[in-house]
């Protein structure tokens, strides 16, 4: 059976080469350009989609100085701007997609970079669209999915609405010199930090949630929460939820039924011993 | 989570007002998750759906506490400390669950973050999905309350296939300072090949405190079993004689004990 | 711009003397290279270094021209303009911006990576191999000198039973082992490696200036804003890249392309953007197989 294979992979092979000798016939059609790996494309491609080009979205919005300095509560103007930025790229994107005629863009590939005056967002992704055609949709979908992901979700009855996004940024509270002293052998909450930072973090899924329901999404998977203080200023910290918003689009949800597999290739392991030490 | 009886029993139950708005958009149908794709859709194979990402922070200050350089003990302080401050954090999210009418959280996962600006200071945080039986049954533990698990969406489904449900995570910590030795023991086994007595009768004990609390908070949920326990050390910023051993697994009970899971291929990966 | 046999360097030719062959490739990749009936015949590698700088052929310039005058720009490449909107302010007030393309840094790149390409190109065929696959590039900038290394290394490879390569030209690929064996099983010949590169030249004016040094001035206290100038040539930049690289593929396909995009901020709010695309050109060599929706899976162990 093996053998079978590996003779046709090699016909294949010189097939391929053969085809090389002689000139294409020329060729008017615009070159599929495509990030996504072998496998997701085959993947895609077995849901009846394919890809169409690798498209870009850019923006960077600026922060007006002395917005860093320390105050209290939350830093509006850096939030705003954050989410300037990724709506100002994510616009930019879908109009890369629709100029190609694709349906959605997968596979985003996120960057943003806070910086002291300015912040960035740069989206790369690959647009797709159904095989055989179909109307264009209005809005494109983009989403941080993998094309992978997409044709499994795809394949339950779900498709991707959009990506989600929530940022919020705030200063840490201060602690008076009394009060420190005071605390100093106590085991006790840090009253005053903890809202602040429960918050602030609060603050941000909240924002990704309603972003979600703007689009009319009925959940937000893969959301993952970054947090973290500003290389720059140590005492601002910003907290970034982010997703993929799904919608239900059959009617009800097709459960995949999964094969359970038992591989046997651990020969020499008899204890997986590593679990125990959280590693 | 169960509240061991030497804690103080007055846990502030605040939420921050951004969450009580949050939660309120969840309940009118939205649902977000931190599952990726594949466990959103095992959890839907399990029968439950998700309702939304939760979670509970505390900020906790974490006290001095002396000790004998010589002698090997129990931090006592400490352990309330690393205790206690997870307890609040889980209770946040737990209340967050409740207020969704969850039945559970699955996927929870307890992290300490050090700020620079807050010294002897960490905070302490738990996320999770939680999820409700799309079936109407409560799911909710012997205490009344939805379960948590550190399960994956992968491990809940498969652990649901085998007739038990979880009922809670549990732990136990323990912090622990090892004696330093003295000088004339040091030099007198220089070189040899010998037990060190301090340091087997300590690490000993410390493992066995932590291991012995997690399964008294097993029992009080009347759990048949824990699974996928974890031993975790951690200097985290006392130095290298102090030592937190936390253990820590999920709690379950068992239903119909009847494995529906079905019969596994056989394969042989040829991967690397 | 290739170098006859003659010239490669003398280890190569001693080296490709010896017979036995070396490759690059793992021993998984080696093993899916012989069930594709692909033989290496050898490890082969192109090198260039390359400075480009302010008097290339085609900067302003060499021409005479001064960045802020309106209108210098070279023959067919972007460039868009930008006024100050206030009324003379101040000496230091910059009351011109551009956005410009850097024809000569593209050139000067696609030379570089040019001419190393097709040195590795030369030690294959004087293997007498039909194609190199596993193909690593590595652009390099030396520390501070507008100058860059390129470095291509890959493994020369012949077909069982396959024809002399078309033009003498050998075809190329970044792929190898079971990735190669899946191209070629869904019906995608490799042709050749990839690669192009386009370079923006931001010349901030005054919004811009402000707006990227935190300026709070004319009004604009505590706003933020989208800072045009800097995203018109980011977007620019990268639809130049994909253009160039649409041009080599003359209507196949690029698979697994990669983007790379790397700017330097310099003082007052200007800023140079380099953007780089590489990927595997393929064309389709017999119609498309769909595969039937994979079984999805969970491991028990």
């Amino acid at each position: 059976m093996s053998e079978d294979v590996a003779l046709d992979v090699k016909a294949e092979m010189l097939r391929g080469a053969q085809s090389l000798a002689t000139a294409p016939p020329p060729n008017t059609n615009r070159g599929v350009t495509s990030d996504l790996s072998i496998d997701e494309a085959l993947l895609l491609h077995s849901a009846g989609w394919e890809p169409v080009d690798l498209v870009c979205g850019v923006s960077v919005a600026s922060v007006p100085f002395g917005v860093w300095n320390w105050g209290q509560g939350e830093i509006g103007v850096a939030s705003a701007a954050h989410n300037a930025a990724v709506q100002g790229a994510a616009e930019r994107l879908k109009e890369e997609c629709a100029k190609v005629r694709g349906h959605g863009v997968v596979g985003v590939r996120i960057g943003v970079e806070v910086r002291n005056h300015h912040i960035d967002v740069d989206l790369v992704g690959t647009a797709v669209r159904p095989v055989d055609g179909g109307s264009t949709p209005a809005v494109p979908f983009v989403s941080d999915l993998s094309a992978r992901d997409f044709t499994l979700l795809k394949g339950a009855g779900w498709m991707p609405a959009g990506l989600a996004f929530g940022a919020s940024f705030v200063y840490a509270p201060r602690r008076s010199a009394g009060a420190a002293l005071q605390q100093k052998t106590q085991n006790i909450e840090l009253t005053n930090f903890t809202q602040a930072m429960y918050a602030a973090r609060e603050s941000a899924m909240e924002r990704m949630q309603r972003s979600a329901l703007e689009v009319g999404g009925h959940g937000v998977v893969g959301v993952k929460v970054t947090e973290g203080p500003m290389s720059f200023a140590r005492h601002a910290v910003g907290f970034t939820a982010w997703g993929t918003t799904v919608k239900l689009v059959a009617d009800v949800h097709k459960n995949i039924e999964p094969q359970v597999i038992l591989p046997l290739d651990d020969a020499v392991v008899m204890f997986a011993a590593q679990n125990l030490r959280g590693k | 989570m169960t509240q061991p009886a030497d804690l103080p029993k007055d846990l502030p139950k605040d939420l921050p007002k951004d969450a009580t708005h949050r939660l309120e958009e969840l309940e009118h149908g939205l649902f977000t998750s931190d599952l990726s794709v594949n466990e959103f859709l095992l959890v839907k194979e399990a029968g439950f759906h998700p309702l939304g990402f939760v979670m509970g922070s505390s900020i906790y200050h974490i006290g001095l506490q002396t000790r004998k350089w010589g002698e090997s003990q129990e931090l006592t302080k400490l352990t309330e400390a690393m205790y206690t401050a997870r307890e609040l954090a889980m209770n946040r999210m737990e209340e967050e669950a409740e207020e969704l009418g969850a039945d559970g959280v699955v996927g929870v996962r307890l992290d300490v973050n050090y700020y620079e600006w807050g010294s002897d200071s960490a905070e302490f945080i738990a996320f999770g999905t939680a999820v409700k039986a799309e079936d109407g049954t409560s799911y909710k533990n012997a205490l009344g309350k939805p379960f948590t698990s550190d399960l994956s969406g992968q491990d809940f489904w498969t652990l649901m296939q085998t007739g038990h449900v979880p009922q809670g995570l549990v732990m136990g910590t323990c912090v622990y300072h090892i004696a330093h030795r003295k000088l004339t023991q040091a030099l007198g086994s220089m070189g040899q090949n010998v037990e060190l007595p301090n340091f087997t009768q300590a690490l000993y004990e410390a493992r066995e405190l932590a291991m012995t609390r997690m399964q008294d908070e097993a029992g009080q949920l009347n759990a048949s079993g824990i699974v996928g326990v974890r031993l975790e050390e951690k200097s985290h910023q006392w130095g290298s004689h102090t030592i937190e051993f936390l253990s820590i697994g999920t709690a379950v009970t068992k239903t119909t004990g009847e494995v529906t899971l079905p019969k596994p291929l056989t394969i042989i990966s040829l991967d690397n | 711009m290739s170098q006859s046999s003659a010239e490669l360097p003398e280890a190569a030719v001693r080296r490709f003397r010896s017979g036995a062959f070396s490759s690059g490739l793992t021993v998984p990749d080696f093993a899916a290279c012989l069930q594709l009936g692909l033989e290496p015949v050898g490890l082969v590698q192109g090198f260039c270094v390359m400075q480009w700088g302010w008097y290339g052929a085609g900067s302003s310039f060499m021409r005479g021209s001064n960045p802020y005058t309106m209108g210098a720009q070279s023959e067919g490449a972007y460039s868009e303009s930008y006024r100050c909107p206030h009324g003379y302010v101040s000496a230091e007030h910059r009351m011109w911006g551009q956005n410009l393309e850097q024809p000569w840094v593209e050139a000067a790149w696609s030379a570089g990576y040019g001419a190393a390409y097709a040195r590795m190109l030369d030690e294959a065929t004087a293997l007498g191999a039909h194609g190199v696959i596993g193909v690593v590039d590595r652009v390099t900038p030396v520390a501070d000198s507008q100058t860059s290394e390129f470095h291509f290394l890959g493994t020369a490879v012949t077909v069982e039973d396959g024809p002399p390569p078309a033009g003498g030209v050998p075809w190329t690929t970044y792929l190898a082992g079971q990735r190669l064996t899946k191209s070629i099983e869904a019906g995608f010949m490799p042709v050749a490696v990839v690669a192009s590169m386009a370079s923006v030249r931001v010349w901030a004016y005054c919004i811009t200036e402000y707006q990227m040094e935190g300026g709070r001035g004319w009004g604009n206290t505590n706003q933020t804003g989208e800072v045009e100038q800097v995203i018109r040539a980011h977007m620019a930049v990268r639809q130049l890249a994909r253009k160039h690289v649409r041009q080599k593929l003359v209507g196949d396909a690029l698979h697994g392309v990669q983007i790379d995009v790397e700017k330097r901020e310099l003082a007052q709010g200007d800023e140079v953007i380099d953007c780089t695309i590489r990927g595997n050109r393929v064309r389709r060599f017999k119609d498309f197989d769909v595969v039937p929706s994979p079984r999805p899976t969970v491991r028990l162990s």
